[in-house]
């Protein structure tokens, strides 16, 4: 079928070229420069997963997984989150991609509106807390995503970093905080929406936390576009204090660079790192074993240890555990959220936030 | 499929309507299906989104600033790329040949960390400010590389190289003997400059202009890397998709695309009906040699400064390519230096996988794009006027979206099978970023084959065909030699174009077909800048190839 399709594809690229001889040439070029980049079927059987994990992690999930199933050939794309909704959702007539393996809960929420998703329920979804399981065994979180704050350690030792959101606002950090667009961020969405839910709960109105995001904006140096333009600013002290993720953080700093972060004491939204089965894709059964495997044991502990994910399994056995893990769920608080009614509301908060707090904050 | 037999005995007309259809289909199309997008919702056609547009005073704030940017940008594109080609293709100075094959540079500085490099080179921690704040002794960066200005400043460098490819290649074809015929009349200096050059040049500065136009308004990774608050159209489609309003981000699209047109429509005007043929008898003019030496060291120092500006960013790039990843922070110049990030490219044999990708794929779309801009550039030539302004209206029409709502339309059209009504499975498949890549590029290699057609000499085909000679050989013999330099511009920008995709391959690509932008932003999401650099060393010269042969003549 896939093949019918490609050969008619060529011909329908050529069909309205200029000149039949040309024609010919052309179809000559394509056929034997197509040719090699086809020439890829070794005999194993390709499952293909869309992924927002990055090299790293996915290379060794790769090597484990095949050796694991010999006749497999696990083929991964890394992108972004939203990437990974927009190319599933193109893709949805023929799709292309059997595992989508990452990406916060509230995406993944969007592609069940758009039934892309096919319900499983693996083994594992009995050992990871209520939090971490979607609606409709649509999804479930391998992993969790905490929101901290984050520091450069050139510039700031740990004992002078604010340890809480509201010391931020202290007016000794003023044009020292630089934080990532949170119009184009999960996570930036994820903490406003705290915020926002918060002043909900305690005040029954969004104003005091509106007052507090326009503080907040205040001390802001910069609103970053881009998580790598981030962190390029972070490292050459543009700015030396900000809000993100912990994994990020933690390879960062595995990596070489001058970065740390604090665990705020009140409490931080932890975004639910999701693996699902994408509807209609052709190998269903080998997408189930593939997210079976990614929450066994092993796997968990292998992420953990080997590339920094918090695992989302109580289960696992705290002596293999590595040192961060067991601090972080220490000493993590886990704010109260309300995933859902963020799903409705966000993007008003955000539209709001973004007419009427960005920028205005300054005295 | 027609027969040879048959598509000879066409005539003109049904060969220029063939010609209409085949272009609709490929680049109106998809587009249409993304309007229709925006009067669709669950239920049925509404009109909701758009007046929910129509009533956001941030969304109008927005279209103008993509309208003021996109024309202030063709202003400042022009101001510094049509005097350059001027001194470097009018006069003859130390280093004019080596210069002027720098100052294309620009068109190859790889997507993604292109920018990096400037946020390396003029941000308030880059190597200018630091170099400025020591210097100086100044107490912070002497400016924010953010705003209106920083998003003109990355467009006037990568795009002012559009004027001064287009001009250098309309001199070069400026006929010498018309402008010494101009001088016997008394017409001298500015005179045969308004009068002679410029009117020649017309079709290629329209051509450059429009161009610039259309690549600013669709320009995406500026204002999203240095716009801060600033919002152009492209940034809020964007912020509507994440946001999850997709019918938002269509009324949008919908929006900008008929700023576009607008655009098209006026440059076309622009250009005028009846452009000025320089009928080739005579050779092309040699340069001025001066002779004078504070003038001729004068030029060549001017020359050799404006090309290291030129090349800070690409300088930058390779710097940064052999920095080991967090050596780099506060200090002036890089502390360490090594080979790390390449020989990290050189170990995984996977790495390279992506760099072939893009090669296949760019040259395919390359040779296909230009096949069609020489079909349609000799119907223009050829054709009635009526159906002339259709085929040349639709071969700018891509402009009209950006790359990545190209892209998404594309997957849409592609995603049914429905033969009759031109539609195929091919989302998922090796053909079609292949051929994304074709109907984006088909106004840049359209846009220098048609004004190259516009200054041939028509009579020589005639004369050839009346000699006997057939239409195909008369391409091969007369028409296709006397285009190089045309088919060598453009297709060297389609080819540069299509090698350092980003916004295009990111909806489309596959497994098999994934191209080395993609590789990069890849790279980019670990934070590996080095590495990421290295890919875009690797891209540059790639592409600098490219526009070697592309402009040599």
């Amino acid at each position: 079928m896939l093949a019918r399709s490609r050969r008619r594809g060529i011909g329908a690229v050529t069909g309205y070229s200029c000149d039949l001889k040309m024609k010919k040439l052309n179809l000559l070029m394509v056929a034997g420069l197509v040719a090699p980049a086809l020439g890829c079927g070794d005999g194993r059987t390709p499952l293909v997963v869309y992924s927002t994990h990055g090299r790293e992690m996915l290379v060794r999930a790769e090597a484990i997984f095949e050796e694991l199933n010999p006749e497999v050939d696990v083929r991964w794309l890394d992108m972004g989150s939203q990437d990974v909704l927009d190319r599933v959702r193109s893709e949805k007539v023929n799709p292309q991609a059997d595992v989508w393996f990452g990406g916060p809960s509230y995406i993944l929420a969007r592609a069940v509106k758009d039934s892309l998703l096919e319900p499983f329920r693996p083994s594992w979804a009995e050992f990871i807390p209520a939090r971490a399981q979607g609606p409709g065994d649509h999804y479930f979180a391998a992993y969790e995503t905490p929101a901290i704050i984050e520091y450069n350690t050139t510039a700031l030792g740990a004992d002078t970093v604010p340890q809480d959101w509201d010391e931020i606002l202290d007016p000794k950090w003023a044009g020292k905080v630089v934080i990532r667009d949170p119009i184009a961020s999960g996570t930036m969405r994820s903490i406003f929406g705290m915020v926002i839910q918060k002043s909900i709960r305690e005040t029954g109105d969004t104003a005091a936390g509106f007052d507090w995001l326009r503080a907040l904006d205040a001390q802001t140096r910069e609103y970053v576009l881009n998580p790598t333009m981030l962190h390029e600013k972070m490292v050459r002290q543009d700015g030396i204090l900000t809000l993100w993720a912990l994994p990020d953080v933690l390879v960062d700093a595995n990596a070489g660079d001058p970065l740390g972060y604090v665990l705020p004491t009140s409490g931080t939204p932890v975004i639910e790192d999701a693996i699902a089965l994408v509807r209609g894709s052709d190998q269903q059964e080998l997408g189930k074993r593939f997210i079976e495997w990614v929450g066994s044991v092993d796997a968990q502990l292998m992420a953990a240890n080997l590339v920094f994910r918090l695992p989302t399994r109580t289960d696992l056995p705290l002596d293999s555990l590595a040192d961060w893990v067991r601090d972080v769920r220490e000493r993590m608080v886990v704010a109260e959220m309300d995933w859902d009614d963020l799903a409705e509301n966000g993007p008003d908060w955000m539209h709001y936030w973004d007419r009427n707090v960005r920028g205005q904050g300054a005295p | 499929m027609l027969s040879t037999r048959f598509r000879n005995r066409m005539n003109k007309r049904e060969r220029g309507i063939l010609l209409v259809v085949a272009l609709s289909w490929l680049v109106v199309y998809p587009i249409v299906m993304v309007g229709a997008e925006s009067f669709r919702e669950p239920a049925g056609w509404t009109l909701g989104h758009l007046s929910r547009f129509a009533a956001d005073s941030t969304e109008w704030t927005a279209l103008w600033n993509s309208l003021w940017i996109s024309a202030a940008s063709v202003v400042l594109s022009a101001m510094i790329g049509v005097p350059l080609a001027f001194i470097f293709e009018l006069l003859d100075f130390p280093g004019r040949k080596t210069l002027g094959a720098l100052v294309a540079l620009p068109a190859v500085l790889p997507p993604l960390v292109g920018v990096i490099a400037f946020l390396f080179l003029y941000g308030e921690s880059g190597f200018i400010p630091r170099v400025m704040v020591s210097t100086f002794g100044l107490s912070e960066a002497p400016w924010k590389l953010r705003g209106a200005g920083a998003i003109l400043l990355v467009h006037a460098y990568s795009m002012s190289v559009y004027f001064y490819l287009f001009t250098r290649a309309g001199l070069a074809k400026v006929d010498g003997s018309m402008v010494e015929a101009a001088h016997a009349l008394g017409c001298k200096g500015v005179c045969t400059l308004r009068r002679v050059i410029l009117p020649l040049l017309r079709p290629q500065l329209t051509s450059a202009a429009l161009l610039v136009f259309m690549t600013s308004l669709g320009s995406f990774s500026a204002p999203y890397l240095f716009g801060g608050g600033f919002r152009v159209m492209t940034t809020q489609i964007f912020a509507s998709k994440l946001n999850g309003n997709l019918s938002a981000a269509m009324v949008e699209t919908s929006a900008l695309a008929i700023v576009a047109l607008f655009g098209l429509f006026v440059f076309r005007r622009a250009r005028g009906e009846r452009s000025v043929v320089a009928v080739g008898k005579g050779t092309s003019r040699a340069p001025i040699v001066i002779n004078q030496p504070l003038i001729k060291w004068g030029a060549a120092a001017a020359g050799w400064a404006l090309a290291i500006f030129l090349l800070l960013p690409h300088l930058t790039l390779i710097t940064v390519s052999f920095v080991p990843r967090g050596t780099w922070t506060t200090e002036l110049f890089p502390p360490v230096y090594s080979l790390t990030n390449y020989l990290s490219l050189a170990r995984e044999a996977e790495r390279f996988r992506p760099l072939f990708n893009s090669l296949w794929m760019a040259t395919v779309s390359t040779v296909l794009v230009l096949s069609i801009a020489v079909w349609a550039g000799r119907a223009i030539v050829q054709k009635k006027v009526v159906l002339r302004s259709t085929i040349e209206s639709l071969l700018s029409v891509p402009w009209a979206v950006p790359g990545t709502v190209l892209a998404i339309a594309v997957a849409t059209l592609f995603s049914v099978n429905a033969p009759l009504m031109g539609r195929w499975v091919l989302v998922g498949t090796v053909v079609i970023l292949p051929l994304a890549y074709v109907i984006r590029n088909i106004p840049v290699a359209a846009g220098s084959v048609v004004a190259g057609f516009r200054q041939l000499d028509h009579s020589l085909d005639e004369a050839a065909g009346s000699l006997g000679a057939t239409r195909w050989r008369t391409l091969k013999s007369i028409t296709l030699p006397l285009l190089r330099p045309a088919l060598l511009a453009g297709g060297a920008l389609a080819f540069a174009t299509a090698v350092g995709d980003f916004v295009t391959s990111i909806v489309l690509y596959t497994f098999e077909t994934r191209p080395v932008s993609i590789e990069i932003l890849s790279v980019l999401r670990q934070n590996d800048v080095g590495i990421a650099a290295a890919y875009g060393v690797i891209l540059m010269c790639v592409s600098a190839a490219a526009m070697a042969i592309g402009t040599k003549r």
